[in-house]
């Protein structure tokens, strides 16, 4: 059928926990998506990884319709495990709250590859950096 | 409850960290949005541009302090590299589950068809009703393509009683779900996409017509090759993208449609109808009656 794009939306969220309360909700009602439908082919394909953050780039078509695929954990959530901290810092320009390796960065950078914009891995490596100075994190050699 | 929708439209470097901080203080999630660019009309579309970042944060006693020490970690952010302004927005609380369904009202096709979702009554007994619910799988019946497929499908029954009908790109089963109800005995509906093929036998199902509809996975190649039930019937349907249509009687896709019968083509911009009917014709087949909505336009062709 004539399939043509309206938009694409990225949901970030908890797997096995999509529900229609916020973001979800709006996000997807004002595209008219089918909230239930989504919710349980969501919770359906990743309940097998609980407590991980797994995002849903869903792909709204001009009639209402979608699909989705999963992509691979957001960069932040990476470069915590990483450096082995909980969170991010809040002061990122002073205070650091841990560091990771330039292989640790390429490591991401390649598993990420394919869900980031970046044309070559030195691409995907420069935008993982960013956000790990972003939350506070340093590169070492 | 209440909620404060939070705002950023940022670059695609930038959408990653800004989501992580908006993360920190809604622990529900975020969300991205980007437009779509197309390159030519066969493209379906490209993300591409600037990627809006939304959170929401619950609007309680401690919401100020929240906001601040989101501005806060955005500030900070930005003394790395410009980050803009949020922008804030009071959202409602609403009954989500619901609120998509405002979307859909029951469509009124040609002089006796009725598209509706599922969790709607007919409004009108003296016509035919779809219930078709939007999900994952294109067709659900607000589209021009459909709207006009299922016209043309309305007068060629009215024309001759049908036997079997072929629905080729079934998507939700929408077109083959019409056409028995039209009274059509069976139906053969192909998709080369293994979910529109679960989704129309739900559709199917729903209408009450999940016995008569024969379903399968492929196009074109794989009818003809015998893989199902017929190969070839009275009237063929099929609601794609012109240039795929073109490609497909390449593959045969005339071969579908038996002696004196007929085959209704949807999916096609009003200036590239001229070059779908001729590969219609360069493959034996006549113009028929057109029919155009806004600027898409399905054709009937005869064999």
């Amino acid at each position: 059928m004539a399939k043509k794009l309206k938009a694409i939306v990225r949901l970030q969220l908890e797997a096995g926990k999509a529900n229609p309360a916020p973001p979800v909700g709006p996000a997807l009602a004002s595209h008219g998506i089918n909230i239930m439908a989504f919710c349980k082919e969501y919770n359906a394909r990743t309940s097998n990884r609980p407590g991980e953050i797994l995002p849903a780039e869903i792909t709204i078509f001009t009639d209402g319709s979608f699909t989705f695929v999963l992509r691979t954990s957001p960069a932040a959530v990476l470069l915590r495990k990483a450096a082995k901290v909980e969170k991010g810092s809040g002061v990122p320009n002073k205070e650091k709250v841990g560091k990771v390796t330039r292989a640790q960065v390429k490591e991401i950078a390649e598993l990420k590859m394919k869900d980031l914009n970046a044309i070559s891995l030195e691409g995907a490596m420069l935008q993982i950096e960013g956000t790990a100075r972003s939350m506070g994190i340093t590169i070492v050699d | 409850m209440n909620w404060l929708e939070v705002s950023l439209t940022v670059n695609g470097e930038l959408a990653e960290s800004v989501a992580d901080v908006l993360a920190r203080f809604a622990p529900n999630g975020v969300m991205t949005e980007q437009g779509v660019r197309f390159v030519n009309d066969e493209d379906e579309g490209t993300a591409t541009g600037p990627i809006t970042v939304r959170a929401y944060l619950e609007v309680n006693d401690q919401l100020e302090e929240t906001r601040q020490k989101l501005e806060e970690s955005l500030f900070y952010l930005g003394m790395i590299t410009p980050v803009p302004i949020p922008t804030y927005k009071q959202i409602a609380d609403q009954n989500w589950m619901e609120a998509w369904k405002q979307h859909y009202k029951p469509i009124l096709i040609g002089e006796g068809l009725l598209i509706l979702p599922a969790w709607l009554d007919n409004p009108d007994p003296k016509r035919i009703p779809i219930k078709i619910d939007p999900g994952m799988a294109f067709g659900t019946g607000t589209h021009p393509t459909t709207q006009l497929c299922l016209e043309l499908m309305e007068i060629s029954t009215s024309h001759f009683p049908l036997s079997t009908v072929i629905d080729v790109g079934c998507g939700s089963g929408i077109l083959s779900i019409a056409a028995l109800k039209l009274g059509a005995k069976t139906v053969l509906g192909v998709d080369i996409d293994i979910e529109s093929v679960k989704n129309s036998r739900e559709n199917a199902d729903v209408n009450e017509v999940g016995e008569e509809l024969l379903l399968g996975q492929g196009s074109v190649t794989e009818v003809l090759a015998g893989q199902f039930a017929f190969k070839s019937a009275p009237l063929v349907v099929a609601n794609i993208l012109a240039p795929v249509l073109i490609r497909l009687f390449d593959a045969g896709l005339a071969d579908l449609v038996e002696p004196n019968g007929e085959i209704i083509l949807s999916g096609i911009l009003d200036h590239q109808a001229e070059n779908v009917i001729e590969a219609g014709q360069a493959k034996g087949l006549k113009r028929g009656e057109i029919r155009q909505m806004k600027d898409w336009v399905a054709i009937s062709m005869k064999k």
